[in-house]
């Protein structure tokens, strides 16, 4: 095997054999000629830019130092939506989606950014505004004529699926609910992400009543944004700060050993690679330690049942003698994680449940991608395998047993967005649909089955 | 507990995983990236040269015994090579994607060679005394040399040089990587009767993008598909059978072969000797491109299909990063991810994870060679400097390429001792000792006959 290197992302580039199999297999390149494709954009176009070096004369980040000219990446690496992809086929080990990160990021560096990027990039602070008063935000964002402004000024596509701010965040479930949580001895530390927080609090009450299930005490301290939608856009100087930020608000549950646990893909694959590999804080002990504590939830459940931990008491999700068909699309950004599709391993427990495991490569939307009114139709393109995968085992439901699909399953938050969108079928996490077999949840009002 | 993980899905991971699992074991198959066979040319070669021969083997049953002592067809035997790619062949056809001998002479009045394999699956003792078994016969190569190919894609079939049909080379302009001057050129210099032509893509289509998989999805559209016919049609004269790349489609490149073909009977019946527009009397045919390969990819998507009806997970994206052996026995292997390892655990382990190519056996610059995933013993050149002949077209190969594992006849790698490394691990493709696949022509033989093989020496012991 290679030795490591102290830079993996810009010394990858010299394991391409040029071998095509990420250009056959990038779902962008297919739909669109702006994304010359992933062997382009990424290690033949990097040999000609001199920062993917990791040692300098001058001692200079990778990110920070002037270009010579004429080294300015090609304006067409912003069509990378940054899926991965590539890089979970690449036989060599490249490191495709994170070297074009990198050439954004000296985009933008070197010519600014959009206020609409700038905007995409910070769902934190967009989250905690409207959530003051989230029906008049509701109101203002998703009226017609807004969107219409929206697009026109901003450049946020009128159709894509944004988000509806839920009528309390999480923090107030759990502050609401707080003498009905579980305390104990055994405790892990839950990481909602920002879409859980504001917009989908019942997928993290969901997880908390799975792992107060199992015997845990969930522990939800402050947090921040993790950063990716920043690192996607380019802004690596705001992703370090809340990167660094999150780092000392969790290093003292990682020091006490416990496990920081996820529902959004994309969350907890920041915080295991993406943060440290992207800002160079591969030797920072916190940011080391954290990675190595983060855990996706079914990450960490599937060992819960391989150490024979899980409770058996799950039940069927509905009345019907009729199989409930279920068709789920493991997001890329948890492919990404490396960890196999963990949740079909646990959702196979559940009695009566016809999973459908789809091999469609993306959704399209890849976290703000599809949201921007240039690259919203390439989205659409894209997903439209997954959708059509969607749609024949509906088909096939309607043939077989007279009932047709009700729910899709997909562990990140944009990816079900752009998945009921393109479907028009409600989606769920896998986490929601275990926390309803347990009989904790319900399933189709999305709160808990006690009605707390 | 899985009964078998199988590291590697190119053509021998894949193949191994679907032999073990139609045998009812639990399988599952993890892979760094996705496989090699998206740079097959599609076609299954078996044995096209003798380590030392200089001409082309006529039929590889006869040539076996002229094989190495420790070739991995020795150990297997012609019946045993036979019967995997008999089971290859129901496999394929049964996934759409017919697969026939090259020489034979299909005669296609009466039934299609999706047919073929599946009468041969009913009578297997009848097959091993066929006259026509192990006959190769000599396809256009990518630059018009004669390519020894034992088991073809149908669509590749009427390739054959055997055949006396003038042929005529077609190109699409600003398609990379395809010379249909250069094809027709090397033809005629081996006295062929050749020409080249060329058809513009602009009337097909407004990208960009010529890549062959492009093309091969933009043909699997209806509208483009009888635009295309018509422009070939147009370019040929009659009684020429025409060469075109291989994009005639990903999904759905038989309805454009018949399409095409059809179109050329309907002009001049006497075009053709096929009716239906597949085999060695079709009009048309394809040519294997440079990857990304159409026909690998769908061999590729084949295989997998067949794999998720068995339940077949393959899981892409993982490198193994370390194992764990008690005695002589594997416990678990791990793979990295983007935080800790991750732990697999499985009855038996099958290392298909290539050659040197393939990434199963890594050559450093200092002369090291190194099995990747366990560290196995390797049987390999001493030093660097036997590595390499000073040829690079070498007609005996270079020795570097016969690096590998060595196996006993049940496919499990041996120490220097002679006894098996471990009890529970096999290994099979690319990664074996004592064959040089590229020089040989054997790559895919090999890949199906011992994929074949250690599955079911695993089904055996278990």
């Amino acid at each position: 095997m290679p030795p490591a290197s102290l830079n993996s992302v810009g010394l990858s580039l010299n394991d391409c054999i040029k071998c095509n199999i990420c250009t056959s297999y990038c779902p962008v390149s297919q739909v669109t000629d702006s994304f010359p494709g992933p062997k382009y954009a990424a290690p033949q176009s990097e040999r000609f830019r001199d920062f993917g070096h990791p040692f300098y004369a001058d001692g200079a980040g990778p990110i920070s130092r002037t270009l010579a000219a004429g080294q300015m990446p090609d304006a067409s690496v912003d069509y990378c939506s940054g899926c991965r992809v590539c890089n979970e086929v690449c036989p060599t080990g490249v490191r495709i989606a994170e070297i074009n990160a990198r050439a954004r990021a000296r985009i933008v560096a070197a010519r600014g950014i959009s206020l609409r990027n700038r905007l995409l990039g910070r769902n934190e602070l967009l989250g905690r505004i409207g959530s003051i008063a989230p029906g008049l935000a509701n109101f203002l964002l998703h009226n017609p004529l807004s969107r219409r402004l929206a697009a026109a000024l901003f450049g946020v596509a009128e159709k894509a699926p944004l988000p509806r701010w839920h009528h309390h965040t999480l923090n107030r479930w759990l502050a609401r609910t707080r003498a009905q949580r579980l305390r104990g001895e055994r405790k892990v530390v839950y990481f909602h992400g920002c879409a859980t927080q504001y917009y989908e609090p019942f997928v993290g009450i969901a997880a908390v009543l799975v792992l107060e299930h199992l015997g845990y005490e969930v522990i939800v301290p402050p947090q921040n944004c993790c950063g990716l939608p920043m690192l996607s856009n380019g802004e690596f100087g705001a992703a370090e700060s809340y990167h660094r930020r999150n780092v000392s608000r969790l290093i003292e549950f990682v020091n006490a050993g416990y496990p920081i646990i996820g529902t959004s893909t994309s969350c907890t694959l920041t915080l295991k690679e993406e943060a440290p590999e992207l800002l160079d804080l591969e030797n920072d002990a916190g940011t080391r330690a954290l990675k190595l504590a983060t855990w996706d939830i079914f990450e960490w459940l599937r060992e819960r049942l391989d150490q024979g931990q899980l409770p058996s008491d799950l039940r069927p999700l509905h009345q019907s003698d009729q199989p409930f068909i279920l068709p789920y699309h493991a997001p890329c950004q948890l492919r990404a994680h490396r960890i196999g599709k963990p949740a079909l391993d646990l959702l196979a427990r559940i009695p009566g449940l016809d999973l459908r495991e789809s091999h469609a490569r993306c959704c399209g939307i890849a976290g703000t991608y599809g949201y921007k009114t240039e690259k919203y139709q390439i989205a659409m393109d894209v997903g439209a395998e997954l959708f059509d995968f969607v749609a024949a085992q509906s088909t096939e439901s309607n043939q077989d047993t007279e009932g047709s699909l009700s729910f899709t399953a997909c562990d990140s938050e944009t990816c079900r967005w752009q998945l009921e969108h393109g479907t028009g079928l409600p989606s769920r996490h896998p986490i929601e649909l275990l926390a309803a077999a347990y009989g904790l949840y319900d399933l189709h009002a999305r709160r808990p089955a006690d009605g707390n | 507990m899985l009964d078998l993980l199988v590291i590697g899905a190119g053509l021998t991971g894949l193949f191994a995983a679907y032999t073990a699992a139609r045998a009812g074991l639990r399988v599952r198959v993890i892979a760094h990236g996705a496989g090699a066979t998206h740079w097959h040319a599609g076609t299954i070669d078996l044995l096209g040269y003798l380590p030392n021969g200089q001409d082309a083997v006529a039929n590889w049953t006869q040539a076996l015994p002229e094989l190495p002592p420790a070739h991995p067809y020795r150990l297997l035997g012609v019946d045993a090579i036979a019967q995997a790619l008999d089971e290859f062949q129901h496999l394929a056809a049964a996934a759409g994607l017919p697969y026939v001998r090259a020489a034979g002479a299909t005669d296609l009045n009466t039934s299609g060679p999706q047919a073929e394999p599946i009468s041969q699956r009913d009578a297997p003792a009848e097959q091993f005394h066929d006259p026509d078994l192990g006959q190769n016969a000599a396809l256009v190569s990518p630059v018009g040399a004669a390519r020894p190919v034992y088991l073809a894609p149908a669509a590749q079939q009427a390739g054959n040089l055997e055949d006396d049909r003038p042929l005529l080379i077609v190109g699409l302009d600003g398609m990379p990587d395809f010379y249909p001057a250069l094809i027709a050129e090397n033809l005629q210099r081996q006295g062929r009767l050749a020409r080249s032509a060329s058809l513009p893509l602009n009337q097909l289509t407004k990208r960009r993008d010529h890549s062959p998989l492009q093309l091969a999805r933009l043909l699997d559209r209806p509208a483009a598909q009888a635009h295309f016919t018509e422009m070939v049609v147009d370019v040929a004269a009659a009684g020429e059978r025409v060469g075109l790349p291989a994009v005639l489609g990903l999904n759905d490149h038989t309805r454009l072969l018949k399409k095409i073909h059809q179109a050329f009977v309907s002009r001049d019946p006497n075009t053709a000797r096929s009716q239906d527009g597949q085999g060695s009397g079709a009009a048309v045919f394809e040519l294997p491109t440079l990857p990304p390969s159409v026909p690998g990819l769908r061999l590729d998507t084949a295989l997998r299909a067949r794999l998720d009806r068995l339940g077949v997970r393959v899981e892409i994206g993982m490198e193994v990063c370390g194992f764990h052996a008690a005695g002589r026995r594997i416990e678990w292997i791990e793979t990295e991810t983007g935080s800790r390892p991750l732990r697999h655990t499985a009855r038996n382990y099958l290392l298909a994870t290539g050659g040197i190519l393939g990434g199963g056996i890594y050559a450093d610059r200092c002369g090291h060679v190194k099995e990747t995933v366990f560290d196995l013993p390797l049987t390999a050149p001493q030093t660097r400097t036997q590595w390499l002949r000073p040829l690079f077209l070498d007609r005996r190969g270079h020795p570097i390429f016969q690096a590998g594992v060595s196996v006993d006849h049940r496919f499990r790698p041996l120490d220097q001792s002679g006894g098996p490394v471990y009890d529970n691990l096999w290994a099979a493709g690319a990664i074996l000792a004592h064959t040089d696949p590229i020089r040989e022509r054997s790559r895919e033989g090999i890949a199906i006959s011992t994929g074949c093989a250690a599955a079911n020496a695993v089904v055996r012991g278990l």
